[in-house]
């Protein structure tokens, strides 16, 4: 009984990012807005899984994840999940690329990935002929940039968590 | 220089081409799929549509199950609200009765009368009109689209384009019908332009959404004489909307900012316009 649970428990806290990655596509909340604050939670949770460890998020669950958001809230399929992959792609890119892992570095290097995902993303609703708020996309990616210490800081405990 | 181009392309390589150790796809693989699906979507064919009315209906369903627990806990916030203030509310409640009353018998001449003004137009009245009832079941207002999705679709004859009200008053219109569901575009929306009509004054102008609670008014002419308080109304100049549907009336002249007459946040349930006119002639 004491192994069953421990199974379940270590397969729970691995397919958490996976989970948590699905949660937040299926009830819409992928973008957290107050204000003039528009934090993009999908960015940072594939940027950040992807980065430190991609086994536990698939590509696979990426797309899936996006192709749900852009259903919900009414985008043209698969400019959400380009823009994920993207992320994920340049954390990849990363990964290969740095040995030490500080939140700095993590932090700094969000930029470019912001950068180049929200770029796709608005070219590809130009492409489907919608119109958005730039000054939103910009606010968005701003906040999102701003916020992600909080969550390396969270993630990486349940890391940790993951590890004992 | 060879080495660090070298050391680019062994880093981008194994970044987007290999598959991972616990990867099932690759990633480039995935991005090209991305794409292929943007293409699709521009394409309107029935296999494809009848596929897409299908995937976004199921996806509809599980968000709706997910969202379950945070519309619990709203609810349970609001009906505590609604206690709190219940007082309030009941005093509120009476006084407007008193008005309304008032104001019942002076509704019923003005109704006698425009209906006899109509037909002396000559002009295009409904003579029946379908309204279809429908509960919002999702309204996951994104910061770039505000839209609901409604748990009617193609299985209730609801076509893209027919007007949606809330009560009478109109909030937007239908953008995509699936099987049993369907996304309601609010005037909210950035994407959003309704033809309306200002009364008064006449005045023809767009109803433009700008992503928040307030539209506004375009492509007034030069001398319009719109004022505050102003009432607005659909214009049914497109031929889509049948005119006559009130919206909100106008908030403010300089930015001819316009106060809708439903709360677009507070929305249960929707009614849909299945219109059927005939020429009157």
């Amino acid at each position: 009984m004491v192994i069953v649970l421990k199974s379940l428990s270590y397969n729970l806290v691995n397919k958490f990012p996976a989970l948590l990655l699905l949660f937040v596509s299926l009830s819409g909340s992928s973008i957290i807005d107050f204000k003039i604050i528009s934090i993009n939670i999908l960015y940072i949770v594939v940027y950040f899984w992807i980065l430190r460890k991609p086994d536990s998020l698939g590509y696979g669950f990426i797309f899936l994840a996006g192709i749900i958001t852009d259903v919900v809230h009414g985008f043209p399929i698969g400019s959400n999940p380009l823009s994920l992959l993207i992320v994920a792609g340049v954390a990849s890119y990363i990964r290969v690329l740095t040995v030490r892992i500080t939140l700095i570095n993590d932090w700094l290097s969000f930029i470019p990935a912001l950068l180049i995902s929200n770029l796709t993303y608005f070219l590809t609703l130009i492409f489907s002929d919608y119109s958005i708020s730039y000054l939103y996309l910009f606010q968005s990616s701003i906040s999102t940039f701003l916020f992600y210490p909080v969550l390396w800081v969270i993630f990486s405990g349940i890391i940790s968590l993951m590890r004992s | 220089m060879n080495t660090s181009r070298g050391d680019f392309g062994i880093a981008f390589r194994s970044a987007l081409l290999q598959k991972g150790t616990q990867q099932r796809f690759s990633l480039i693989a995935l991005v090209f799929l991305s794409i292929l699906l943007i293409f699709l979507e521009t394409i309107e064919l029935k296999p494809l549509n009848y596929l897409r009315s299908f995937a976004k209906d199921v996806i509809y369903r599980g968000s709706l199950i997910i969202s379950y627990p945070s519309k619990a806990t709203k609810y349970i916030f609001s009906e505590i609200n609604d206690h709190i203030s219940l007082l309030d509310d009941y005093e509120a409640i009476k006084n407007e009765n008193i008005k309304l009353k008032n104001e019942v018998s002076e509704n019923s001449y003005l109704t006698l009368e425009n209906n006899q003004l109509k037909k002396l137009l000559d002009d295009q009245i409904i003579l029946s009109s379908n309204i279809v009832s429908a509960r919002v079941m999702l309204d996951k207002k994104s910061p770039y689209l505000n839209s609901l999705i409604i748990n009617h679709g193609g299985n209730k004859d609801i076509k893209n384009g027919m007007a949606v009200l809330d009560g009478k008053n109109f909030i937007g219109r239908i953008v995509d019908v699936n099987f049993f569901s369907s996304r309601v575009l609010l005037v909210t929306d950035l994407n959003s332009k309704i033809p309306v009509i200002i009364e008064p004054s006449g005045n023809h102008a767009i109803l433009a959404g700008h992503g928040n609670n307030e539209p506004t008014l375009q492509y007034l002419p030069k001398n319009h004489t719109i004022k505050k308080g102003d009432k607005i109304f659909t214009s049914g100049k497109e031929g889509i909307f049948s005119p006559g549907t009130p919206i909100g009336e106008v908030l403010n002249i300089n930015e001819k900012k316009v106060l809708l007459l439903s709360e677009i946040n507070q929305i249960t349930f929707v009614n849909i316009k299945i219109k059927k006119s005939i020429k009157n002639k």
